[in-house]
């Protein structure tokens, strides 16, 4: 099959590659080659053995892990090397950069100090000229003020910056690999696309060789030439990218592009009936104190407004998305909707009531309107508790059944959200993140609300469970004729599940409209940046990708 | 050294009750025995005086040997074991139950009462435990009561602040806000979703407290601020027989070792608790 | 945002804490049962003494105007008097203070080279052997009665062996370091367990931290990764232990120095509370907390120091 590509000498060659922890085998007989100057992605889901491979690569793995096969780098095998061979290879043959940049960065050293480290380590150079070096180095990954920001703490960048800064210090010694896990999965998604550009450039300048290693198909089709699927530690499916996703062999493969966001228009329920709305937010705002400081604050009187002025308006049987990165406020506007936040300005009125303004016996029936879906799996449920007993807990604290008939009614709910009666008295540990989410939704639904609010609930999931949430969600709004306000940072899922989307930014509505337009011709230009950052598959090609700058 | 010597991660098997854990058990068990059955297992009255048998070494008659008046060190020991292990549970309990209450309420509603809650954690660690301890103990006048009752006025702090910084976190956890928006009462939310899950590392941590106790008690009897003589306790009877450890080392050793070995129990209970808690939060 | 500020609003704070550490002293002495005046002046004082006390003590005022007096007598540096020996509380303990500031000294270098070793071996291989022993046998010497090992000891070393004298405080730098051996050893070996058990628990937590990971991955050698990476992150934990520590610590003395009779300040303490020697033990109370307080501070600015989110 790589007959013609053997022309050159490969610089990577990775053989009959296994990894076994104990009794458990995370990588089996997984083979693939990389040439110079090639990108090479590396695309699954959790547990399937991605991460696992490229640290076997560089030998990051615990001792406690057995690596078989071969990992050839330029014809030396990898895995033969002493613990001091192996120093002079890591950081100086090869460079790699991880998903959370945050926690990979030195807290006590400096950023400078941190970026020039590996060359005065593998490059025999002095103190002052590495830390010159590392200023060139964060210029040229596109930090502002590389002199100053070189004398920064790690705290002191964001999330973008501390990546840039991990990407100086992996390029430092000029590799001839570089090694990216996950390296955009902890950023927001223009700050993703902004990374990738950097990954892009630097291999066309420079023509480093990178190996890619991501859960999302869309960001490996973006910049690889080539991709390995993997899933169970095995290798399904290898080949050039437009190969692969065009015309994909392997049925998971399949599954993995049908999964991705976007890909699946879901046409929920109709049109929306344009009458009284049932949910309006009025000129919201939302301030909270900030600077709480270390000593809990002398008088810092500046605050934090979360939301600033929101109108918004959800109808009946309407399915309304909100989209928006991190900062932006829109979970701070599901949690005061459901009144976990008090809003320092403005409304929010169901059926023309001030649900601020509610007390007793209407808050109890209000509670039961308005029901809300968390986003981390396992944060969302109780962990002392089983399932069964989570979701039978509201209808008899609400009075609506007995203790045991409550609990029958649990049972049904599971079975609404597909969940097999075997697992009823589990705890949320012993369950998959998917099925905690079938777990929360059913919560939610136990006291038949007429609003669900489902705050990224799936961005904690692989993509193919996401997909089956959704489907679950869709089917679930049809039958229970649910008024579903979705929210979440993926303006792919938004606009394939909603009819009308809101772009938050920075606390504010930037934009809104039916979906499908906001997507095919954004008018705001943050709203054509988020569009623009859309790492789409390329013949998911519905819209035209333009505005790319 | 050339296998990355640092990087190895090995955790202990993930039993629910370690062997460590089982020899903790058996011993606090031992002691509770003990304590139940003295006069059943001591040979001799503890108090009885016998002043022919003064400072006897240990023999077949008197394991432990006997004390300055002759008393069956032995049988001290074993009597002693009553107040020593009912002072661990009397100590504990009132600042466990006070502190959690106080630490539950302060970390879940904020406001004022967290506010003045925390001036008075920053007032009470900011003097030595035991200073305080003492000087309370000195002014309120020697005795075990006046003891248990300054171990509460300055304990429960800990304890409070142990599980505020517990709920700080549940408060935030997802599954309260659900529960908030699920229309419970604050009541029903504090004692069915926040206590039980607050309560596991305050448990661990009241274990090993009741070795602190211990060993506080004793070193009050030894300093004659706490149980007051003829009553056998192990840190008075250690007290006692200060002034003859040069001919008889034996009123001192074996209320020691007493000490040393329900410490023990305790610890190794507390530890191993700690460990399951741990490992119940990362799994 | 950098260290003069935060030095300054911990002085700020500081304030605060000494005023309530000033307000529970001065409650200390008044929640006592009883008459003060009585028991100063004694059991059988005539009414004219115990009013002359009285009103000498300014006892006949209101509370607050007695804690008024109270807050300004510190202020000029004056906390009280002793009742038994009619000197100055303060004079007493600037006589008293020394042995027991050279004891907490000598303890924290007799303890922490060991723990530093102990953690490190504990950590390279957790789980192992070693590290197995050392964690039993630190959960063990917690649960060692200082006071206990102080006897044992003394009859060991002292009269059996004759090795080191059993009590008091020598002359001379050399003759402290030798009377205050044993005292010293067995505080140490009740604070070294303490120590060790945080810092072994930060190392194993750091050598999975994924900064450590990234060091490995940019080639530096493991030894690198300890001493450059690790141990610094992973001291600041235990840093700040150690100071609750030595605070404890003065706490211990008291006991420790009983046992060995060193005229330090724990035992000017305990004969104060057996003589009922109120002033003496407020003032001591006083001075213990505010060494605290001033532990705390330094263990938090030379926190802020090596960790700069601190400096927040």
């Amino acid at each position: 099959m790589s007959g013609l590509e053997t022309s050159k000498p490969p610089l990577l060659e990775v053989k009959d590659l296994s990894v076994s922890f104990g009794g458990f085998a995370a990588v089996k007989n997984v083979s693939f080659t990389l040439q110079p100057g090639e990108i090479l992605g590396i695309v699954g889901e959790s547990g399937s053995g991605k991460s696992v491979t490229c640290r076997a690569v560089m030998r990051l793995l615990a001792a406690t892990a057995r690596a078989e096969g071969t990992v050839a780098l330029d014809g030396r095998d990898l895995l033969t090397l002493s613990e001091d061979e192996l120093c002079a290879v890591r950081g100086r043959d090869i460079g790699m950069i991880f998903q959370n940049p945050a926690s990979h960065l030195d807290p006590l050293r400096r950023i400078g100090q941190q970026v020039a480290a590996p060359m005065i380590r593998h490059l025999g150079i002095g103190k002052r000229e590495g830390l010159q070096r590392a200023v060139k180095l964060l210029e040229d990954v596109g930090i502002y003020e590389p002199e100053k920001r070189a004398r920064s703490y790690p705290h002191e960048f964001s999330g973008g910056m501390k990546q840039r800064a991990m990407i100086a210090a992996a390029i430092g010694c000029q590799p001839k690999l570089l090694i990216a896990d996950e390296p955009t999965t902890a950023l927001d998604v223009t700050v993703q696309a902004r990374i990738l550009e950097l990954l892009k450039e630097l291999n066309r300048k420079t023509g480093l060789a990178m190996i890619l290693i991501s859960h999302d198909l869309g960001v490996v089709a973006d910049i690889c030439s080539r991709v390995v699927v993997m899933r169970n530690g095995e290798v399904v499916e290898q080949g050039p990218i437009d190969d692969v996703i065009n015309r994909p062999r392997h049925p998971y493969t399949r599954l993995l592009i049908e999964s991705q966001p976007g890909r699946k228009s879901y046409g929920t329920a109709g049109g929306p009936d344009r009458g009284t709305p049932l949910l309006s937010v009025e000129n919201l705002s939302v301030t909270f104190p900030a600077g709480q400081g270390l000593l809990g604050g002398f008088g810092s009187s500046n605050s934090f407004r979360a939301l600033d002025g929101v109108d918004l308006e959800i109808n009946t049987g309407e399915t309304v998305g909100i989209v928006g990165e991190s900062g932006s406020g829109k979970s701070t506007l599901a949690r005061s909707i459901i009144r976990l936040n008090t809003p320092s300005g403005g409304a929010i009125r169901l059926d023309g009531q001030d649900v601020g303004a509610l007390g007793g016996e209407a808050l109890t029936a209000f509670r039961r309107r308005v029901q809300m879906v968390f986003q981390n799996p396992y944060d969302s449920l109780n962990p002392r508790m089983t399932i069964a007993e989570a979701v039978a807990e509201p209808i008899w604290r609400h009075g609506i059944a007995d203790r045991k008939a409550a609990r029958k009614e649990a049972d049904a709910l599971l079975e609404m959200v597909e969940l097999p009666s075997s697992l009823r008295d589990r705890k949320p540990q012993q369950l998959s993140g998917g099925q905690c989410q079938r777990v929360g939704l059913a919560r939610a639904l136990a006291l038949k609300p007429q609003l669900l609010i489902a705050d990224e609930i799936t961005s904690a999931l692989d993509v193919t469970t996401q997909a089956q949430i959704l489907e679950l969600l869709v089917r679930l709004q049809r039958e229970r004729s649910l008024t579903l306000l979705y929210i979440s940072h993926d303006l792919a899922v938004v606009s394939s599940l909603c009819q009308r989307v809101y772009v938050f930014k920075a606390g504010r509505v930037v934009e809104q409209g039916v979906a499908r337009q906001v997507l095919s011709a954004p008018r705001d230009p943050y709203t054509q940046a988020l569009v623009g950052a859309l790492a789409r598959l390329p013949s998911a090609g519905t819209i035209p990708l333009h505005n790319r700058s | 050294m050339a296998d990355s010597p640092i990087l190895v991660q090995t955790a202990p098997p993930a039993r629910i009750i370690t062997p460590t854990m089982l020899i903790a058990l058996v011993i606090l068990g031992g002691w509770l025995v003990t304590a139940l059955a003295a006069s059943a297992i001591a040979p001799y009255d503890p108090d009885a005086i016998d002043i022919m048998n003064m400072l006897s070494p240990p023999s077949a008659a008197h394991w432990f040997g006997t004390d300055q008046v002759g008393r069956d060190v032995f049988s001290r020991v074993l009597f002693a074991s009553r107040v020593d292990l009912l002072l661990c549970v009397v100590g504990v309990l009132p600042p466990l139950l006070i502190g959690t209450t106080i630490g539950l309420l302060s970390g879940y509603f904020g406001g004022v009462v967290d506010n003045v809650f925390m001036r008075i954690y920053d007032l009470t660690v900011a003097f030595p435990f035991f200073v305080l301890v003492l000087a309370i103990v000195g002014v309120l006048g020697p005795g075990l009561l006046n003891f248990i009752l300054a171990l509460t006025l300055v304990g429960w702090v800990s304890y409070a602040r142990l599980v505020r910084a517990q709920v700080l976190t549940i408060r935030e956890s997802e599954y309260i806000q659900a529960a908030k928006c699920l229309g419970y009462q604050p009541a029903t939310i504090l004692s069915h979703h926040v206590l039980p899950n607050a309560v596991g590392p305050v448990i661990a941590y009241a274990v090993s407290d009741a070795v602190l106790v211990m060993l506080a008690g004793a070193s009050f009897g030894f300093l004659g601020m706490g149980a007051q003589p003829p009553l056998a306790e192990w840190g008075v009877m250690i007290a006692d027989g200060q002034a003859f450890v040069q001919q008889a080392w034996w009123i001192c050793l074996f209320p020691g070792l007493a000490a040393i070995s329900l410490g023990l129990g305790f610890a190794l209970l507390g530890d191993g608790l700690g460990l399951l808690q741990r490992k119940g939060v990362t799994a | 945002m950098s260290l003069l500020q935060l030095i300054a609003r911990r002085l700020l704070q500081l304030i605060g804490v000494l005023a309530g550490i000033s307000l529970v002293t001065f409650l200390l002495v008044h929640m006592a049962p009883g008459d003060p005046a009585r028991l100063m002046a004694g059991e059988r004082a005539s009414p004219e003494t115990i009013a002359a006390i009285r009103s000498q003590y300014g006892l006949d005022l209101p509370l607050w105007r007695q804690f008024l007096t109270y807050l300004t007598n510190l202020v000029s540096g004056d906390i009280g008097l002793s009742l038994r020996f009619q000197r100055p509380v303060s004079q007493l303990i600037e006589q008293f203070m020394w042995p027991t500031l050279f004891l907490t000294g000598y303890v924290l270098c007799l303890a922490i080279p060991p723990t530093v070793a102990l953690a490190i071996l504990g950590a390279r291989r957790p789980g192992g052997i070693a590290d197995q022993i050392i964690r039993l046998v630190g959960i063990a010497g917690l649960t060692i009665p200082v006071f206990w090992l102080g006897i044992m000891m003394s009859r060991f070393f002292g009269v059996s062996l004759g090795w080191f004298p059993v009590s008091g405080y020598g002359t001379g730098f050399a003759g402290h370091l030798h009377h205050l051996f044993l005292p010293a050893l067995s505080t140490a070996i009740w604070l070294v367990p303490v120590l060790t058990q945080s810092l072994r628990a930060a190392l194993i937590e750091k050598t999975t931290a994924d900064f450590v990971t990234a060091a490995r991955a940019q080639g530096a050698t493991e030894r690198q990764i300890f001493w450059q990476t690790m141990l610094p992150n992973a001291v600041l934990p235990t840093l700040n232990l150690l100071g609750v520590m030595v605070a404890f610590m003065i706490g211990g003395a008291i006991i420790v120095e009983t046992v060995y009779a060193v005229p330090g300040l724990g035992t000017l303490m305990v004969n104060a509370l057996l003589g009922r020697d109120y002033y003496v033990v407020q003032g001591l109370t006083l001075i213990f907390a505010v060494s605290t307080v001033l532990i705390t501070l330094m263990v938090d600015l030379l926190t802020a120091f090596i960790d700069p989110r601190v400096r927040l």
